[in-house]
């Protein structure tokens, strides 16, 4: 560890891997809810149970990004952070305010929520991913723009490297189009429409910026690559991500009111989406071809391959499937989507997560890298978990495919839950994979505890 | 050295002079009015050849490696043969 | 540049890109995305021959000409300062440079008096298919043009303070490049939209 304060990063990264572990439990309760559908019920209804998954995945991404930068920023500006104790203080506020609204999810019914946190004040809840109270939204927003003030005070007091000014604008993007959360018209198309400011420009416009930098980050860390060829690479993708990103939201806007053009311009831009994702492929593998030292961390160096390679595949494979207006006809809402919405989100972000936890978690505990025996077991969960999800995307595509052949395609079509009985095989294997997923999980978190000879720190 | 640009600059201002009066017959072709298979693949053509003066000469790609100019004139086959067969798809 | 240069170029005897690996990536990204979306023209246009011929015929053909010839006329004078840095005459290249911008700023102007023409018409978006396309497709371009005149612009002031020489050839020839290809996917725009029936 280069400087003192980027320890604050340790208390972050360790609640994520917590709520991750949380995450997975309630994915796991709602895979077995597909098939059994009174399973827990009535205390956990299915709603419920995936609201509480989504939103645990959004807020331990969120865990994980900004722990990302409390590490990376004091060492790419060379200075200390602007204030540790404010991230500290951040860090409570965000973890007890997560908490207390995911147990207010699980002990009072969704309206009553709604009506003790001041719902009726400003509408803003009950849309997929942002189910979140009012008092829980204000809370995001004032941890966000602490964060980001500590943040960017520190890169303007220190040196300013292509990584950072990538990473903060991400970061600040994350913020403003968080704020379309607030907004929620009661024309339903248009609640729709800013609906996806937030979420498609977050995992299609900005993330993918915080994504990259945190990739090149770890990549001049772990192959001593030049500095110069790592941000030019940087500069493309973010060029390319935002070209093709921003007008790309249009594959949201086929079927819901919106003006036709947008099915030309949501194919067309959409369809592009993919190359920056290859990109990022491209440069991880190449540049750890080009290596010039080799890093004793191989964890690290695996998880961030990983991410290149799953990030192409969920995002940009799996969303290619889908993304113009033709195709999207019969697949929107399909379990297609579905299984294209998990393994983007563990190929890009979840990964990226991990492989700068993985990078910077030894440094922070005061080693260059874990003992060969615990990087084996990490090595292992990685693979258990990343074909655990491809199985999961597959099981789900075929259901999928299934799906839409018999209910929206075949010449006499069936209903909604007929055909869910009839995929129902397929709900099955993807629950078991999920266990193997979890299995993966628990020997990653167990990776932690494996102890074993190390390296000193100082490389 | 000096020699050699000042060649590269004659050809690129012949170049030039050429694709002006492409895109001016372009243009009275258009004026003319008429339409068919065979204005529509002239128009093409000649589009598709500007296109290649401005890749192998402005955009300096005559002296690329051979993979760029493949990739960068197969961009432009590709895309007016697709037009075309577009085109073709249309006719009455 | 570092002294160790040697005094004369060598001559470029293995073939090279002309600017940087990077602009050049983005360039074929641009390409791909104009690609697709000329394609897209072509064949919504062959579902509804009629109506895109007979919208077509209403465009201004004459002030599509003359954008022709403009945005060649400054890709040509691009090209001459290039080849003006390469002969170690930056600061003359950054004359024509200037001229470039004239011509582009030419295209701007012209660009936007057809738009205002179009909105008065009360075109828009959604008034056709070919409409969207025409407005779509010109438009991306246009803000290609505008952001090919900013890279311009910063090629000027650089080549201004004598910058660019036949050592220091990337800049400028990576900002070229990409001007270039503005000027390339319009020798397509320009026939297939507003001539070709
Ligand atoms: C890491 C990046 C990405 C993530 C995390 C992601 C995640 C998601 C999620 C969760 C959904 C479901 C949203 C909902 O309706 O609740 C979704 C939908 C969709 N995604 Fe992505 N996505 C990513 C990238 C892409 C890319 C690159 C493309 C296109 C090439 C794409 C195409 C689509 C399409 C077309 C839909 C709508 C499906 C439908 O109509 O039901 N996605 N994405
Ligand atoms: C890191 C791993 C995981 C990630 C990133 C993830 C992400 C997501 C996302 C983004 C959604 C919303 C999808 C949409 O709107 O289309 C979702 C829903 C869901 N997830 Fe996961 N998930 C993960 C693991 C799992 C596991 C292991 C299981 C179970 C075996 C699971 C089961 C489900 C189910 C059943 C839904 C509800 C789908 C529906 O509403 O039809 N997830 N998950
Ligand atoms: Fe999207």
């Amino acid at each position: 560890m280069k400087y003192k304060s980027q320890a604050v990063a340790m208390p972050y990264f360790i609640a994520a891997i917590g709520l991750f572990v949380a995450q997975i439990v309630f994915g796991l309760i709602l895979g077995m809810q597909y098939v059994v559908g009174d399973f827990l019920f009535p205390e956990i209804p299915f709603n419920v149970a995936r609201m509480v998954h989504t939103n645990l995945l959004i807020v331990w991404l969120l865990f994980g990004f900004m722990g990302a930068a409390y590490y990376m920023v004091p060492e790419e500006s060379e200075t200390e952070l602007f204030s540790p104790r404010l991230a500290l203080a951040m860090f409570w506020v965000f973890l007890i305010a997560g908490a207390l609204t995911i147990i207010g999810y699980l002990t009072v019914d969704y309206a009553t929520l709604a009506k003790y946190t001041g719902n009726d004040i400003l509408a803003t809840m009950g849309r997929e991913f942002l189910e979140q109270p009012l008092l829980t939204k204000i809370g995001i927003v004032v941890v966000a723009l602490v964060f980001l003030f500590n943040i960017t005070m520190t890169v303007l007091k220190g040196r300013k490297t292509a990584i950072s000014v990538v990473l903060l604008l991400g970061l600040w993007g994350l913020a403003i189009f968080f704020l379309f959360s607030f907004y929620n018209p009661t024309n339903l198309v248009l609640d729709k429409y800013y609906w996806w400011w937030v979420v498609h420009l977050w995992v299609e416009g900005v993330w993918e910026l915080i994504m990259a930098a945190l990739l090149a980050f770890v990549l001049i860390k772990v192959t001593g690559v030049d500095r110069e060829v790592i941000e030019k690479w940087l500069y493309v993708i973010i060029a390319l991500a935002l070209v093709t990103g921003i007008i790309g939201t249009g594959h949201h806007y086929y079927w819901i009111g919106t003006p036709e053009y947008w099915q030309w311009w949501g194919s067309i831009f959409s369809a592009l989406e993919p190359i920056p994702f290859f990109a990022m492929t491209v440069f991880a593998f190449n540049m750890v071809n080009r290596r010039r030292r080799e890093h004793p961390n191989k964890a690290a160096v695996l998880w961030a391959l990983g991410t290149g390679v799953m990030a192409f595949l969920g995002a940009g494979v799996w969303g290619f499937l889908h993304t113009l207006a033709p195709v999207n006809y019969y697949t929107h809402g399909s379990q297609i989507t579905a299984a294209h919405g998990h393994m983007a989100f563990y190929g890009a972000y979840v990964m990226v997560v991990i492989t700068i936890i993985s990078y910077a978690m030894p440094i922070l505990r005061g080693r260059a890298c874990n003992s060969p025996k615990a990087q084996v077991l990490e090595m292992w969960s990685f693979w258990l978990m990343t074909i655990a999800m491809v199985f999961i995307t597959l099981f789900l595509t075929a259901a999928g495919i299934l799906q839409v052949w018999l209910q929206r395609v075949a010449e006499e079509p069936m209903s909604f839950m007929a055909v869910q009985d009839q995929v129902a095989l397929f709900y099955w294997m993807r629950e078991w994979s999920g266990v193997v997923f979890f299995i993966g999980l628990l020997a990653y978190v167990a990776s932690f505890f494996v102890k074993g000879k190390e390296q000193p720190a100082g490389a | 050295m000096n020699h050699d640009i000042r060649s590269a600059n004659r050809r690129s201002t012949v170049l030039w002079v050429l694709l002006l009066a492409a895109t001016v017959f372009t243009w009275a072709v258009g004026e003319g009015g008429s339409g068919g298979a065979a204005i529509a693949a002239l128009l093409l053509g000649v589009a598709a050849l500007k296109g290649a003066a401005v890749i192998l000469d402005f955009m300096a790609l005559a002296r690329a490696p051979l993979l760029w100019q493949l990739i960068t004139l197969g961009w432009l086959v590709l895309v007016c043969a697709l037009i075309g067969l577009a085109y073709w798809k249309g006719m009455p | 540049m570092r002294a160790a240069c040697p005094p004369l170029p060598a001559p470029r005897t293995p073939p090279t890109l002309a600017g940087d690996l990077a602009i050049w990536i983005f360039i074929l990204a641009e390409l791909l995305a104009f690609g697709v979306f000329f394609i897209a023209y072509a064949f919504a246009r062959a579902n509804n021959p009629e109506l895109f011929a007979a919208e077509q015929l209403a465009l201004n053909r004459d002030a599509g000409a003359i954008n022709t010839l403009l945005l060649l006329t400054a890709s040509y004078f691009v090209v001459r300062a290039v080849h003006a840095a390469e002969a170690g005459q930056s600061r003359h290249g950054a004359r024509w440079l200037v001229a470039a911008l004239g011509c582009a700023a030419g295209f701007v102007a012209i660009k936007i008096g057809e738009y205002a023409a179009a909105f008065s018409a009360g075109i828009s978006l959604s008034s056709s298919t070919f409409h969207m396309f025409y407005l779509s497709l010109t438009f991306f371009h246009f803000m290609h043009v505008l952001l090919g005149m900013v890279i311009l612009g910063a090629l000027w002031l650089n080549a201004r303070r004598g910058l660019y020489g036949p050592h220091n050839m990337n800049g400028i020839e990576s900002g070229a490049a990409y001007w270039h290809m503005v000027d390339l996917v319009w020798l397509i725009l320009f026939p297939l939209v507003y001539v070709i029936r």
